[in-house]
């Protein structure tokens, strides 16, 4: 199946949900090298989006095009319907787009509340000149601040830890806190790279539960980069399948899952 | 003092800025245009004096802001395109070095290489000295040497809680650690670093119009040879350790004290050997902490 074909395929299956993310003909050149070549698919609100494949398939660099880390070569990305892929990456993120990364990117020598608290410096609207001069304002949202980054260290389970540098944290509490951090943006569109990384198979479970409980109390749309095939199967609504840069499927996970490219793509591949 | 804006672009960008000493070069001459003062017989704008005469305390604050623009130019100009391409740190040393000789030569051009003095009794009435000394034991101490000291002291206590206690002081520390999750956390990267820069930029002014109101102004590569000096302190407080770096502009200031006035040649010397024990002793620094080892 085509690229093309299967983005139309998708578009007949997917219920009529206003689409938070749209990706047009993503491309990314690095040389002679294309990670990424003509990519589109669209992300609907409130939906779990999968994407999976191979080592090497372009889904960091996806993900890096998404949130500004990385200029696109071509193509466009939309986010609510306005063009975000000229945007600096701080500009995406006040636009409500947060991420977490594959190898963990915390800030290791700040405590865990404060790597949370960085990140809800966005919402604090009062400026610089607030902040030093003690208006009202900027020090009822000062004294607000902290009682919301608690809230998310307790949904993670970190609250007991809040005052430890990040460095110092087990790396399991390291990715939660990592994602604690990313809610802090308030975001509507979460990208989570390979948050399974390094876990066993208790971890794995309880983390898809996790993940599940975010997106229902947060209202969240949540797009998802994962190698553990079975948690994507059982946790996403659709998923994409890259290979060498190219989009080969698009749709449900039982659909995904029957697709000769893909099966050929796991097996035939390695 | 002329080390703490070393000090804060080093904590903040993990590059050593050498334009920092044109920089303060540049503070003491704003500041002695801006008190009024001609120009000497050489360079381009030669017996020339601004047609405003501020007293010099009013001079200095208004010559360090415009250093710090200075500063936020040569930002844009040397240090956020090599940065944006994400070059080694190294090139971005040669490309600061190689503005503070721009810098350091515009001087010459336009004013000439020669001393200049700050209009006499720059503090007003304040006595030139202060014994510090009991009965017939005087230990006299220079006031602008108290002035310069008070200043740093207070700029380091600012600096420091600025960068601890705030905000923008928080999402400083968050681009010194990394700066691209920073950005995707929704914080202005570019434009703090602008901030850094302008601050830095004012201190190094300041303590240039204060330090050239102590000693003159030793001709455009008067930054220079404090350029020098000044890395030696910074690695002597620890690099990027804002309070460690007035701990360490003290404790060479007196090193150097103690040079007898015959060897006063060798005074230079002296830093740099101090420099150099600390460099086997305490690589972390007088005030640091031991790294942890990682198991």
């Amino acid at each position: 199946m085509t690229a093309q074909a299967a983005a139309e395929q998708a578009a007949q299956v997917g219920p009529a949900r206003s689409v938070v993310l749209q990706a047009e003909r993503l491309t990314r050149r690095f040389g002679g090298l294309l990670a990424v070549n003509s990519v589109s698919f669209d992300v609907e609100e409130g939906e779990i989006f999968g994407l999976i494949g191979p080592n090497g398939a372009g889904k960091t660099t996806l993900f890096n095009m998404i949130t500004g880390l990385q200029r696109l070569s071509s193509g466009s990305v939309r986010y609510r319907g306005s063009e975000i892929s000229k945007l600096r990456p701080d500009q995406i993120a006040r636009r409500g787009i947060a991420r977490t990364f594959q190898n963990i990117r915390l800030f290791g020598n700040l405590s865990a509340l404060e790597n949370v608290m960085i990140a809800q410096h966005v919402h604090l609207r009062s400026g610089v000149l607030g902040g030093v001069l003690g208006l009202p304002l900027s020090r009822r949202e000062e004294q607000h601040a902290p009682e919301r980054a608690c809230e998310l260290l307790d949904l993670v389970g970190l609250l007991g830890r809040a005052y430890q540098e990040a460095r110092t944290l087990p790396y399991g509490d390291q990715r939660r806190l990592e994602i604690a951090r990313a809610l802090a943006l308030e975001p509507t569109l979460l990208l989570l790279d390979e948050p399974a990384a390094g876990m066993n198979p208790n971890e794995k479970h309880d983390l898809s539960t996790f993940i599940r409980g975010l997106h229902d109390r947060f209202k969240l749309t949540v797009l998802l980069i994962e190698h553990h095939v079975p948690l994507v199967l059982g946790l996403c609504d659709r998923i994409a399948v890259l290979n060498f840069g190219q989009l080969i499927a698009l749709g449900a996970p039982e659909q995904v899952r029957q697709d000769p490219a893909v099966i050929d793509a796991y097996l035939g591949a390695e | 003092m002329f080390a703490v804006g070393y000090t804060l672009i080093f904590s903040i960008l993990r590059i050593i800025n050498f334009a920092h000493a044109a920089i303060f070069t540049l503070g003491a001459y704003f500041t002695y245009a801006l008190t009024g003062s001609a120009f000497g017989y050489n360079g381009l704008l030669k017996n020339s004096a601004l047609p405003i005469h501020l007293p010099f305390l009013l001079a200095a604050v208004v010559g360090a802001m415009l250093a710090g623009l200075v500063a936020i130019v040569i930002e844009r100009l040397a240090f956020r395109p090599l940065r944006n391409r994400g070059a080694d740190p190294l090139l971005s040393l040669v490309s600061s070095l190689g503005v503070a000789v721009v810098i350091v030569n515009v001087i010459q051009y336009l004013v000439g290489a020669e001393n200049y003095s700050y209009p006499a009794q720059p503090y007003g009435n304040l006595p030139t000295a202060i014994n510090f000394g009991l009965g017939s034991q005087r230990i006299p101490v220079r006031t602008v040497q108290i002035v310069i000291f008070g200043v740093s002291v207070v700029i380091m206590l600012l600096l420091t809680y600025w960068l601890n206690r705030t905000k923008t002081g928080k999402a400083l520390r968050a681009i010194a650690e990394d700066a691209t999750t920073a950005s995707l956390l929704g914080i202005n990267t570019d434009q703090l670093i602008l901030l850094t820069f302008f601050l830095s930029g004012m201190v190094g002014g300041l303590s240039g119009a204060l330090i050239g109101s102590s000693v003159s102004i030793a001709g455009p590569y008067f930054g220079i040879s404090f350029g020098l000096r000044g890395l030696a302190v910074i690695v002597l407080g620890g690099l990027g350790d804002i309070p460690g770096a007035i701990v360490g502009g003290v404790v060479l200031g007196l090193a150097e004290a103690f040079v007898p006035v015959q060897y006063i040649a060798y005074k230079d010397a002296v830093a740099f050997a101090v420099l150099f024990l600390m460099l086997l002793l305490r690589p972390q620094g007088l005030l640091g902490r031991a790294e942890l080892q990682k198991v």
